[in-house]
């Protein structure tokens, strides 16, 4: 199975299994990090799911929908790297994904 | 008098009034408490509630549409009952609906319908939205007064979300006829809460919904029906079409309720709260505000239940598995540890979109970006369109001593009824909507729409409603007008029914009906 790396607020990093077809918030949210609010459950709607992406990651991603690109727009920290993750959906291919959840607004 | 706090939650109407003072007596308690002589645990406490909704591996959703005080359908035994939970899965209530799935398959079924409510998606129906509000609206405003609830609410939301799903408009007076009937869910009657009949409206709608994906399986269109119908599973694999079914139907019961519920419960804020209206009507850009507010104070759903499935904790108390869990999302919304002068109104609050009205996590409110957007919008043209808006004194009393019915459900916290005094906006003009226009031609017009009684094109409304159509629906098809399935289906046609039972329905009996309602005298326009 896909392994995802998440780097969460207090800087703890951890490994996490990541099954095909989950969206990266689902994977952070079903192992009990609390960091990601994830209001909205993974509709593109609240951007409380932003992480930063590692860079050597960020070609290998679908790229942003306006609806993700006008979000992160509201963010103070959006960077070149940042990403919803509830829209970067896992598969094999993206196995070893490092992400660092965003800080708080 | 019995204290408030060893009163049955699910069970007592005058909990059912105000169910905040109750929270409270039992907040005093502690955050998490076991409720004396029953077999389940109230959580009141916000962080605790979230700990709980957060702790996916030990809490299961399987008991969130029967809730924590009914029974289980096995005997849990031992530190885990993950085995157990799955095998009796259908055995409880809602057993097959999304809100009571765990794990990858809720995970799954849940990702078919975010695409649904995303912004851009949301954008393009808010025209539509915006028109239906805009008619709902002015029809009542021109009348002075409504009955918000059944009159504009349910009927609006119901509309909508038949449009967001591409329910065809020709069907979309048969669902709103059919919700209207309908009890609502977790009603304190707990033998209403019973899917299996077959006019339960989610049983109704469930037979529409099964022909839609049927046919957009075998005919996909650019339509959001064939998108919905031929969704995938985020591994590649294909939904069972009945999955499909019963969401796209739950939506409509889950949607719709707690939407109009929001509706109701933000106009008594906005009525009764002193200045409040006049803030509203000259910045209308708070209105969004408001909602949240409105959420955490009188969100439309009190409580949502888990079952813890393994031996936990929350917070520092043990909880066996087999343990059944009431998260009091209505009072951890006034939990003063999370919240400031928690019980008052407060517009624009720090961080006010975190309150729980939703819920959180796995299962958070999958409609919360509609719900947003259609109440605001129909808010938005209330306010345009009146210069005062208030509640009916003769029905509900004088401000401040106000007499409000909610609807009897240990799940939903919604007025049953609000009937409004509604005084225009200067200026106010009632018919500018396209979709009506005055006839040019009145002569023709009249002409065009003069048809007598059939079968064919008059609803079984409007049939029932004339003694003479019902006396020859009665000759022909005895026992079908007191048959409670045709009270659901009063928008339809018979020969639109007929397609749900042809043996009962047969061309003949359809052929002979015509002939004799052909001989009555025109319907009046």
């Amino acid at each position: 199975m896909a392994k995802l790396i998440v780097t969460t607020r207090n800087g703890e990093t951890r490994t996490l299994e990541a099954p095909t077809g989950l969206s990266v918030m689902e994977v952070i949210r079903d192992a009990g990090i609390g960091d990601i609010l994830a209001l909205c459950g993974g509709a593109c709607s609240c951007a409380t799911c932003h992480v930063h992406v590692a860079p050597e990651f960020a070609g290998v991603l679908a790229p942003l929908s306006e609806d993700e690109h006008g979000l992160l727009e509201s963010s103070t920290h959006r960077d070149a790297y940042s990403r919803l993750s509830c829209q970067i959906r896992m598969n094999d291919g993206l196995s070893g994904l490092r992400v660092t959840i965003a800080a708080e607004e | 008098m019995q204290p408030l706090e060893d009163r049955d939650y699910f069970t007592d109407y005058e909990i059912l009034k105000d169910p905040y003072s109750y929270f409270e007596a039992i907040r005093a308690k502690g955050p998490v408490y076991q409720i004396p002589g029953r077999d389940y645990l109230m959580v009141t406490g916000f962080e605790e509630i979230l700990q709980v909704l957060q702790n996916v591996e030990d809490f299961s959703a399987a008991i969130g549409v029967q809730g924590a005080a009914a029974p289980l359908p096995f005997k849990p035994e031992g530190s885990d009952i993950t085995a157990q939970v799955e095998k009796h899965r259908l055995e409880f209530l809602g057993g097959d609906l999304l809100v009571n799935y765990d794990g990858q398959h809720h995970t799954f079924v849940r990702s078919l319908l975010a695409p649904l409510f995303t912004p851009s998606r949301l954008k393009a129906n808010e025209q539509y939205i915006n028109e239906v509000a805009d008619r709902f609206v002015r029809d009542v405003v021109a009348r002075g007064e409504c009955e918000l609830i059944k009159e504009v609410s349910t009927p609006f939301v119901t509309l909508v979300v038949a449009d967001l799903l591409g329910v065809p408009p020709e069907d979309r007076q048969l669902f709103m006829d059919t919700i209207e009937a309908a009890p609502p869910p977790g009603s304190l009657e707990s033998a209403d809460n019973d899917y299996s009949s077959a006019d339960h409206p989610l049983v109704v709608m469930g037979g529409y919904f099964a022909r839609y994906v049927q046919d957009r399986r075998a005919n996909p269109r650019q339509d959001v029906l064939s998108d919905l119908a031929n969704a995938k599973f985020p591994d590649g694999s294909i939904p069972d079409a009945g999955e499909i079914v019963r969401l796209a139907t739950f939506l409509f019961g889950a949607g719709q309720d707690t939407s109009a519920k929001l509706l109701g419960n933000s106009m008594r804020f906005i009525v009764d709260q002193p200045g409040l209206q006049e803030q509203l009507r000259k910045s209308p850009v708070l209105i969004p505000q408001l909602l949240e507010e409105v959420l955490r104070l009188e969100g439309s759903t009190k409580q949502t239940a888990r079952l813890a499935r393994r031996d936990t904790r929350i917070g520092d108390l043990k909880v066996p598995a087999g343990t059944k869990v009431m998260l009091a999302l209505a009072a951890g919304n006034r939990d003063p540890r999370r919240w400031e002068n928690p019980q008052e109104f407060v517009l624009n609050r720090a961080k006010i979109k975190e309150h729980i009205a939703f819920g959180r996590g796995k299962h958070v409110c999958a409609g919360a970006p509609l719900a947003r957007v259609e109440v605001r919008i129909i808010l938005e043209k209330f306010l345009q369109h009146t210069a005062n808006i208030d509640l009916d004194a003769s029905q509900h009393g004088a401000r401040g001593a106000r007499t409000l019915d909610y609807e009897p459900s240990f799940i939903i916290r919604g007025l049953a009824k609000l009937n409004l005094k509604l005084s225009p906006a200067p200026g106010f003009v009632h018919d500018v909507r396209p979709s009506a226009p005055k006839p040019q031609r009145p002569a023709v017009a009249a002409a065009e729409t003069v048809h007598s009684y059939s079968t064919a094109a008059t609803k079984i409304r409007d049939l029932l409603a004339n003694p003479a159509a019902k006396a020859l629906l009665d000759q022909h098809l005895p026992g079908v007008s007191s048959d409670s399935r045709i009270s659901m289906a009063k928008g339809m046609t018979l020969r639109a029914v007929q397609a749900f039972a042809p043996k009962q329905f047969t061309n003949e009996v359809l052929d002979a009906l015509d002939a004799d309602l052909a001989k009555l005298p025109p319907p009046a326009h």
